[in-house]
């Protein structure tokens, strides 16, 4: 049934796709070194800045054309849709976060100097694929089903979708850290959001823009200061935090993650390296983000724009339940981790409106909510033993 | 953060000296009040939430009985789990179930109180609200987003057409006089966005609809499992089911009493030659029993009639994904196996035992069953294991494996069990009382159609056929559609939550010569980036229908502010 000459096309345009997004993670990296943010958060970038942009926007748009013919090819190879396996599915993944952050992230909202970090979690997730390869093949009579097109596709869509959210919400955290720090300091600039509630309640005449701003905070483009001030606190920004912790989180993270699920000495090195070196660009970055009261506006943006969609696919897993084992529920291990993974989004968009909890408290749910998400996708089918795990690796 | 460690510094300061002031104590009746407004303060339902989503965690990582009975039992007994004593303590918290537990149910009751305390008056609001017409606009040149026009138009003219670019955009409107608006300028007032917390509200009221559609699956509804060997029948009847779960009031009178027989069953796997895929075992290995092939069954259906007073009404194939709905009653292909169909006679003829036994896999394509050939004598019962071996051969070690799933060449071997057996007890007969009886030696290996003796008993045993048996869960799912209808509000109700936003917008139109001089200004309660892009057009928009330039700004440094924020 499998096509085997479909099926190894479909491998190298992976491969293609992968190389082109690392490459293009890296020019988009460089692109946003030479990016100045001032403190309003409208990202200009210098000459070399826009070269780097355009170059690493048609590198990430390649990939994504050449990992669409991967995912359609491999479809073909094995007649039917290409999402049956936690290969497919971490490479679907992929490739909908790097749609959905060129479309919506740098198209549509203007945050294109974010997307090495987009990319980075894109790498991610094709990296776990290739680790998790599969080859094509059809699948048992319970995963044939037209139900499952939908609830697959729609928790796939959610799913990278949650992914760039989660990019926003750690970059917010990092951010409003630097920001706070600095402003323990420096009391010329406060930060940003922040954390609202802690802060003095904002004057309401700030609705035009952003959030909430703390006192002492002046709008360089009202006035005085300008670009030096901007200039002048985010760098401080940076050496507010430790050189060695960014690397390090990262590093201990990835490298258990990909210890204890493939048990691999030589992938644990590479993905922990990569992991450090994203930490240590992400430090290098952090006087470039956009303030941390936009990235916190960015990631909620991002999150409810893939709730509903992830309560779609929770509703429509639940009816192909129905028509596969004859119960809509059965708190399945699969099941259980879907609904606590939805309970934590929707504890993210209360708590975005609850007072004490805004910012930080959020974020953090935010960052539940996303490893939620990652354990009921890879624990749960890895280790877990229940109706679901006969989908297989 | 550190503000909260002061106040805890303090506290005992105060209330410390030789208990002369003794702390209150609050009534029952202030109690009780306290605590509903605590319960409908939005950060305790925030840790309701969250304290639901630890819940949710542990009946993910612990096994759960109803789920997956064996291995709760395993921890249980400490064959595996966290040890005997772990598992003691679960049990005592109710970690088993968690889903079945008091104190989950507890959270919940907790959740939908709050729930409730929060929604009655958000819906008491959003009436109030929604049913007043949109009110008129104060100092509208203040206002965050705001232009002034200037155009020919007379005022009333002017409003007309501000009407229609407000109009299309689906404001709600109001026009107020001159003499009534605040302004001294007739004015014209809209508002749009109540399907925000129209659909919040709609969305948080889906949970009732779907508690309650689970609620009555639970206590109206019926599940049963069955299984039925090819060419067998079942009724839909209360006795009929190996395993049945009634919901509490589920009416026994709402048994259909249908007959479903199983007319012919087929299944067909893909064989993967074992030598292309890494994955699989190594021929001779115990799990995959030899097989050189690796088998997948790619598609499994059962053919069944449905008669009702005798007569066929239906005949219909059921498969996975594809179920057959009859009469309110749905029939869900679940599992199937293979039922051998033996005879056993006494050597003068007798028969004592034919039937088709119902086997399960015990790995490695080996099928297993018990059949309870002669239970009348309590103290010299009779019963077969039966290990069938679909497509039988030898492995490397010479040992007999099964090298596929599909009936190619099935082997029975049968052996013999004599003595109290406890066969007349009401249990599987798999579960018969090995300790008390006496295994022959000689286990029977028969061919299909073959007919063997019992070493050392006066008995024969055929092997007269090789049906397949298929499980069948049936049930009546009486709250289905409230579900359904719980999950479409819900979704219906979310997307507006999310997207839509609190927006007024408001026109003052003010002679001016012979034309007039316009003032449109806005405010939005939420999503405030996307309306300032909105306002912009609306402007415009207006500017276009009115004909008109606009007016130089009374503080031109602000104007810029605004419109670059
Ligand atoms: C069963 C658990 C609950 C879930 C899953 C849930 C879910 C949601 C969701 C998804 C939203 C939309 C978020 C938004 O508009 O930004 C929302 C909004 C809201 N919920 Fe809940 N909710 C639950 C319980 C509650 C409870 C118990 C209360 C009362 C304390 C409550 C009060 C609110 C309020 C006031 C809003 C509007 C907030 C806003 O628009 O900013 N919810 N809820």
């Amino acid at each position: 049934m499998a096509d085997p000459q479909l099926a190894a096309s479909s491998n190298s345009l992976f491969n293609l796709a992968f190389v082109s997004y690392i490459v293009a993670m890296a020019v988009y990296f460089f692109r946003l070194a030479f990016t100045r943010v001032s403190v309003v958060g409208v990202p200009k970038a210098t000459r070399a800045g826009s070269v780097a942009g355009a170059m690493a926007t048609m590198l990430a748009t390649g990939g994504a054309l050449v990992h669409l013919a991967s995912i359609v090819t491999r479809g073909m190879a094995a007649d039917r849709w290409p999402w049956a396996n936690m290969y497919e599915y971490s490479s679907i993944l992929a490739w909908g976060a790097v749609v959905f952050g060129l479309l919506v992230v740098q198209r549509r909202w203007g945050y294109g100097h974010l997307m090495g970090f987009v990319l980075a979690g894109a790498v991610l997730s094709m990296t776990s694929a290739l680790l998790l390869f599969t080859e094509a093949g059809p699948v048992v009579p319970a995963l044939d089903s037209y139900w499952i097109t939908i609830h697959t596709s729609a928790a796939m869509v959610a799913s990278s979708i949650f992914i760039v959210a989660f990019v926003a919400t750690a970059l917010y955290l990092v951010k409003d850290t630097a920001e706070r720090r600095v402003a323990r300091s420096d009391a010329e600039y406060g930060g940003s959001t922040v954390g609202a509630a802690q802060l003095p309640r904002a004057p309401a005449r700030h609705e035009g823009s952003g959030g909430p701003r703390p006192e002492g905070y002046t709008d360089p483009s009202a006035g005085s200061g300008g670009d030096a001030e901007a200039y002048a606190s985010p760098l401080a920004q940076r050496e507010a935090l430790s050189p060695v912790a960014f690397p390090l989180v990262p590093l201990v993270v990835v490298a258990a993650f990909v210890l204890i699920v493939w048990r691999d000495p030589v992938a644990t090195l590479i993905a922990g390296s990569a992991a450090a070196l994203l930490g240590t660009a992400t430090w290098y970055a952090v006087p470039y983000l956009p303030p941390a009261a936009k990235l916190d506006a960015l990631a909620y943006r991002i999150i409810a724009f893939g709730f509903p969609v992830w309560t779609f696919a929770v509703m429509a897993g639940a009816i192909w339940a129905q028509e596969a084992w004859g119960r809509y529920w059965g708190w399945d291990p699969k099941e259980t981790g879907s609904f606590f993974t939805w309970l934590l989004y929707a504890g993210y968009l209360h708590a975005r409106s609850t007072r004490g909890w805004r910012g930080r408290g959020a974020a953090w749910i935010g960052v539940l909510a996303f490893v939620a998400l990652m354990v009921t996708y890879y624990a749960v089918n890895l280790f877990i033993v229940g109706l679901h795990s006969y989908a297989g690796v | 953060m550190t503000q909260t460690t002061a106040a805890t510094d303090t506290r005992p300061r105060e209330s410390g000296p030789r208990g002369s002031r003794l702390p209150e104590i609050p009534g029952p009746g202030e109690t009780f009040a306290r605590a509903w407004k605590a319960l409908r303060r939005m950060s305790t339902a925030l840790k309701l939430l969250l304290a639901l989503t630890v819940a949710v965690i542990l009946g993910t990582f612990v096994p759960q009985e109803p789920v997956i009975p064996t291995t709760v039992a395993e921890w249980r007994l400490g064959t595996s789990g966290p040890g005997e004593a772990t598992a003691a303590a679960f049990d005592a918290l109710g970690l088993f179930d968690v889903f079945g537990a008091w104190w989950f149910n507890a959270l919940v009751v907790l959740l939908v109180t709050s729930l409730t305390g929060c929604l009655v008056p958000r819906i008491r609001a959003f009436v109030r609200t929604a049913r007043r017409r949109p009110a008129a606009g104060r100092n509208l040149a203040r206002l965050t987003h705001h232009v002034e026009l200037r155009t020919p138009l007379p005022p009333g003219e002017a409003l007309d057409r501000a009407e229609t670019a407000v109009t299309r955009r689906r404001f709600r409107r109001r026009r107020i006089a001159a003499d009534d608006a605040p302004g001294g300028a007739a004015q014209l007032a809209t508002e749009r966005g109540h399907a925000r917390e129209g659909g919040s509200i709609a969305f948080h009221i889906s949970f009732y609809v779907l508690v309650t559609g689970a609620m009555i699956g639970h206590t109206f509804g019926f599940t049963g499992q069955v299984n039925v060997v090819e060419g067998a029948s079942f009724a839909d009847t209360r006795i009929a089911y190996d395993l049945a779960q009634p919901g509490r009031w589920f009416p026994f009178a709402a048994h259909r009493g249908f007959v479903v027989e199983l007319e012919d069953f087929s299944a067909s796997y893909l064989e993967t030659p074992s030598g292309t895929d890494p994955g699989a075992e190594a021929p001779g290995d115990l799990v995959t029993g030899g097989a050189l092939s690796t088998f997948m069954p790619t598609d499994f259906s059962s053919r069944v009639t449905i008669s009702e007073g005798g007569e066929v009404v239906r005949e219909e194939e059921v498969r996975v994904n594809d179920p057959l709905s009859h009469d309110g009653v749905s029939l869900y292909q679940v599992r199937f196996g293979l039922a051998p169909q033996i005879e056993v006679r006494t050597t003068d003829g007798t028969v004592l035992y034919t039937d088709s036994v119902i086997l399960t896999e015990a790995g490695g394509f080996v099928w297993q069953g018990v059949a309870p050939v002669a239970r009348t004598e309590v103290d010299r019962q009779v019963a077969l294991e039966l290990i069938l071996l679909p497509d039988a051969g030898f492995n490397e070690q010479g040992l007999p494996v099964s090298r596929s799933p599909e009936p190619r060449n099935p082997r029975l071997a049968a052996v013999v069990w004599v003595g109290e057996l406890g066969l007349e007890r009401n249990r599987p007969p798999s579960e018969f009382q090995r300790d008390r009886g006496q295994q022959l030696p000689q286990p029977v290996i028969l061919e299909l159609g073959e007919t063997a003796q019992v070493q050392g008993l006066p008995l024969e045993i055929e092997f007269t056929g090789l049906p397949y048996w298929s499980g069948f869960q049936v049930s009546q799912e009486p709250g289905r559609w409230v579900l359904l209808a719980g999950a479409g509000l819900m979704l219906i109700g979310l997307v507006p939550s999310l997207y839509a936003y609190r927006r007024r917008v408001w026109v003052e139109a003010h002679p001016d010569g012979e034309g007039s001089r316009v003032v449109l200004a806005g405010v939005a309660l939420h999503r405030k980036g996307v309306f300032a892009e909105a306002f912009e057009g609306l402007a415009d928009d207006v500017a276009h229908r009115l004909g008109a330039v606009e007016a130089p700004a009374p503080e031109p440094h602000l104007e810029t502010t605004e419109r670059k924020a």
